[in-house]
């Protein structure tokens, strides 16, 4: 008897620690069956890859940040600013690429900082302090650019000529397949690797656990938050380039809409193999899910204004599986 | 192996108020393990908190081997090999990360590498679950799916892979079921033979520490009474009696009120994630009746199960023959039952509000027109019972957070009155209210039984239980052992059913 509902329990728990999963292979047959060959073919795995990178290392972003029970709401709008660094550092200033590359990491660390300064000296509660910082982000960005795109052909927000007029083949690269796909891949793999694999992962992770055990067992819990944002802002760099290099220029607030579907990819991931935290594969998955749904049902002619609620049933089912199986207290 | 001993020399500490320690001398050597008994509030956990370096505030000395040592930090007692394992033990562990990271987390800290040795981590976790015998829990299993007394298993393993001289277990089987409590005990054996390690064991169940101990410490009223061994003659009795010492004897007696037919009838309530078994009782119209039992017995459990906070998993519950059926607190205010919980801050008064708000918080509906507040009302009925109470306010519109705790306890009873329900439940009213508000809870409570309502009072206090109550109820590990007249009732036959005694029928009829 005991031993019976100790299976039907181990079995609801495989279900749903696996759901994720389950659900990803089960949507790649059901549209492989129902799309035949324009949903199977390779073509269309590399397209299915190529649109869940961006969300995949905004996704990344967050689950460093959200691993030590931190958030992040102004992600999606710092990588707007980063945006503008990596495309304005190009084409007004006319770094190379890797000098972009470079301009833009810093710029987007030196600005982390302003979120590190609320959330740790001030101690404004995550959410709330970088709430108040998205509309920050917002204006000191639009500020930088002048409140119009940064793209060939325009002038500096200043009125200078800018020093470039043209996008090299490198930088339109970073945007494209196959680098935009290695770049995601190298992404989740350091963040696991971080996450799994170094002491300093851990911490975080005991951070978000119980952080008054951590802080007793030892862990400076400060400076672990302060290397949390500051990877974070890492990530955060990378996405706004390839956002950027995607589209060959920097639109305003060409991020922004990014910040909803990586958390959502995040949360999808929480529960994948009983991991119960956010976790790097986890939130590839989750992208690859909400992707694959995406490019199914586009082919099978789904309008693309419903899109959005089926994304949204696929978060709450998600939701579903992490607190409806939880005990009550 | 060396032997070492620790001591405590004229240790005390004072709080506002209260001495918690009165020049304490403790003393206990490797190899022993040794019981702390008292009564609640005797000094126990404080003296236990000095010797982890959790209370930097103590007076006197603590000595290692005859060197006076400094235990400012829960770091200076960790050096001196002092372990601790609290009875919270959720506080002290990491639920997402897995036994193995839990076991290791100090040493993880201390390791100058950066790279997660998961190997050695998993390796080195199993040794310290083998060296206890442990060999049920998954070292890659996450500590959040472990039962309580496998994740207090994991402490004690973190605790005796570090160095470990003296192991300091806080009432570690309150929460443990028999048979899990046999294994902790052939764990401490096994540490105490193999390891030569120092136990320091409180418990409130005191044959237990009769099974276990060699020797026990008696505390009361912060002060040290007694140091014997126990031997096979010491019995349970004997404890009792040096725990309670002559106890000053107060009284506030319940005041004589015709007592009418059943009110409440409780058959077979089990529930509260199983800290309720199998509880029957009956509570007549104008009757106070106590339930006893020591912390952790499962009062509060108890009264939140039929107020319908805790889930019931069996049992029914009648007010006036008409069964309930009560799913949530709301449930069981609308069917007539109100609960003045113990956590007065956090549960029974909303303290960011008005005197006024909170007194009428139980029974807006009748202060409203078509759902808009008739402040009026709402003051008037507040005046009323800030007199009646006889809370001590500026004004009815003073927030509750400033009032002295005796008085916003008064407000969590006043609520209830204006709402006028069938059964008043009190847990633990008088926890930290001064002598004065005291008298005035006891007048209000009388109160309700004389206006033919039925009262369930719950304190681990048992000169209250005696002085307030007509009948008791004494729980002991969730049930219900005992039914006693209060008329009939002692202090040493409450407490001996509490610590989970019995009392053959020669001996009922002396007492």
């Amino acid at each position: 008897m005991e031993s019976k509902a100790m299976n039907k329990k181990s079995v609801g728990k495989f279900l749903v620690d696996w759901a994720a999963v389950i659900a990803l292979i089960a949507c790649l047959i059901m549209f492989s069956v129902l799309c035949r060959k324009n949903f199977a073919s390779s073509s269309n795995m590399v397209n299915i890859m190529r649109a869940m990178a961006i969300n995949t290392v905004f996704g990344i972003a967050a689950t460093v940040t959200m691993a030590p029970d931190g958030f992040d709401m102004s992600a999606a709008t710092l990588a707007s600013c980063s945006a503008y660094a990596f495309v304005s550092g190009y084409l007004w200033f006319g770094f190379s690429v890797p000098g972009s590359i470079l301009f833009c990491i810093v710029v987007t660390l030196v600005m982390y900082q302003l979120t590190m300064f609320l959330i740790l000296v001030c101690k404004i509660p995550d959410m709330l302090a970088t709430c108040a910082l998205m509309f920050v982000h917002q204006g000191l960005g639009q500020w930088y650019i002048g409140g119009g795109a940064v793209s060939t052909g325009m002038k500096t927000s200043w009125g200078a000529d800018p020093a470039r007029i043209q996008l090299s083949d490198g930088f339109n690269a970073i945007g494209r397949a196959p680098w935009i796909i290695i770049i995601m891949f190298a992404c989740v793999a350091v963040a696991h690797i971080f996450l799994t694999y170094t002491k300093h992962g851990r911490f975080l992770y005991a951070m978000g656990g119980n952080k008054e055990a951590a802080r007793l067992s030892g862990i400076n819990v400060k400076k672990y938050r302060y290397l949390a944002g500051m990877i974070t802002a890492v990530f955060i760099a990378i996405a706004g380039i390839l956002v950027s290099s995607r589209g060959s220029s920097a639109q305003v607030m060409c991020c922004d809409d990014y910040l909803m579907p990586s958390l959502a990819a995040v949360f999808v991931g929480r529960t994948v193999g009983g991991a119960e935290k956010p976790n790097a594969v986890g939130t590839l998955i989750g992208a690859a899910l909400v992707s694959t749904l995406e490019n199914g049902l586009t082919i099978l002619a789904v309008p693309y204004y419903v899109l959005p609620a089926v994304k949204g049933a696929v978060l709450a089912l998600a939701l579903i599986a992490a607190y409806a199986t939880k005990k009550e207290n | 192996m060396e032997n070492y001993t620790l001591e405590t020399r004229h240790v005390s500490i004072e709080f506002p108020g209260v001495k918690a320690l009165d020049d304490v001398n403790f003393s206990v050597s490797t190899g022993e393990i040794r019981a702390v008994v008292g009564a609640n509030g005797a000094g126990k956990s404080t003296l236990m908190k000095v010797l982890a370096g959790a209370n930097p505030t103590y007076t006197g000395d603590v000595l290692l081997n005859g060197e006076k040592v400094d235990l400012r930090e829960p770091v200076d007692a960790k050096k001196l090999g002092i372990q601790i394992v609290y009875q919270e033990v959720d506080t002290a562990l990491i639920p997402t990360l897995s036994v193995a990271e839990n076991i290791m987390i100090n040493e993880m800290v201390m390791q100058g590498s950066y790279i997660m040795k998961w190997k050695y981590v998993r390796e080195e976790a199993k040794k310290a679950l083998d060296r206890l015998n442990i060999h049920n829990i998954n070292v890659r299993t996450l500590v959040q799916n472990l039962t309580l007394a496998q994740k207090q298993m994991v402490l004690i393993a973190r605790a005796v892979r570090m160095d470990c001289r003296f192991l300091i277990l806080d009432e570690p089987t309150a929460p443990l079921s028999t048979s899990e409590t046999e294994e902790l005990f052939r764990i401490v054996r096994k540490l105490r033979e193999t390891e030569n390690i120092a136990v320091i064991f409180i418990s409130h169940r005191l044959n237990e520490i009769l099974e276990i101990c060699e020797n026990y410490t008696v505390m009361r009223n912060g002060r040290i009474v007694d140091n014997s061994p126990v031997t096979e003659k010491t019995t349970t009795q004997e404890i009792v009696e040096k725990m309670l010492g002559r106890s000053i004897a107060e009284n506030f007696p319940k005041e004589a009120c015709p007592i009418g037919d059943d009110m409440l009838v409780v058959d077979h309530l089990s529930g509260a994630d199983g800290k309720v078994k199998d509880v029957s009782l009956h509570v007549r119209k104008g009757e106070i009746v106590g339930i006893a039992g020591l912390v952790g017995a499962g009062k509060s459990e108890l009264c939140k199960t039929l107020f319908g906070d805790y889930k019931k998993t069996g049992g029914t519950v009648k007010i006036n023959g008409r069964e309930l059926k009560i799913r949530t607190p709301s449930d069981a205010v609308r069917q007539g039952i109100a609960l003045v919980p113990e956590e007065r801050r956090k549960e029974g008064v909303l303290v960011n509000e008005t005197v006024s708000f909170n007194l009428s918080a139980a029974s807006l509906g009748d202060y409203c027109k078509a759902s808009f507040i008739n402040q009026k009302k709402v003051n008037a009925n507040a005046t009323k019972l800030v007199d009646e109470l006889g809370i001590k306010t500026p004004s009815i519109n003073q927030y509750v957070r400033n009032l002295s705790g005796g008085n916003q306890q008064k407000v969590a009873v006043g609520k209830w009155l204006a709402a006028d329900e069938d059964v008043y439940i009190f847990d633990e009213p008088t926890k930290g209210v001064d002598v004065g508000a005291k008298r005035d809870i006891f007048r209000l409570i009388n109160d309700i039984a004389k206006r033919g309502k039925a009262v369930i009072y719950a304190s681990c206090e048992n000169s209250e239980l005696l002085s307030l109550t007509d009948r008791i109820y004494v729980m002991y590990s969730g049930r219900i052992v005992a039914e006693l007249e209060t008329s009939e009732a002692s202090d040493p036959r409450i407490t001996n059913f509490s610590v989970g005694g019995t009392e053959d029928k020669k001996q009922a009829a002396n007492t």
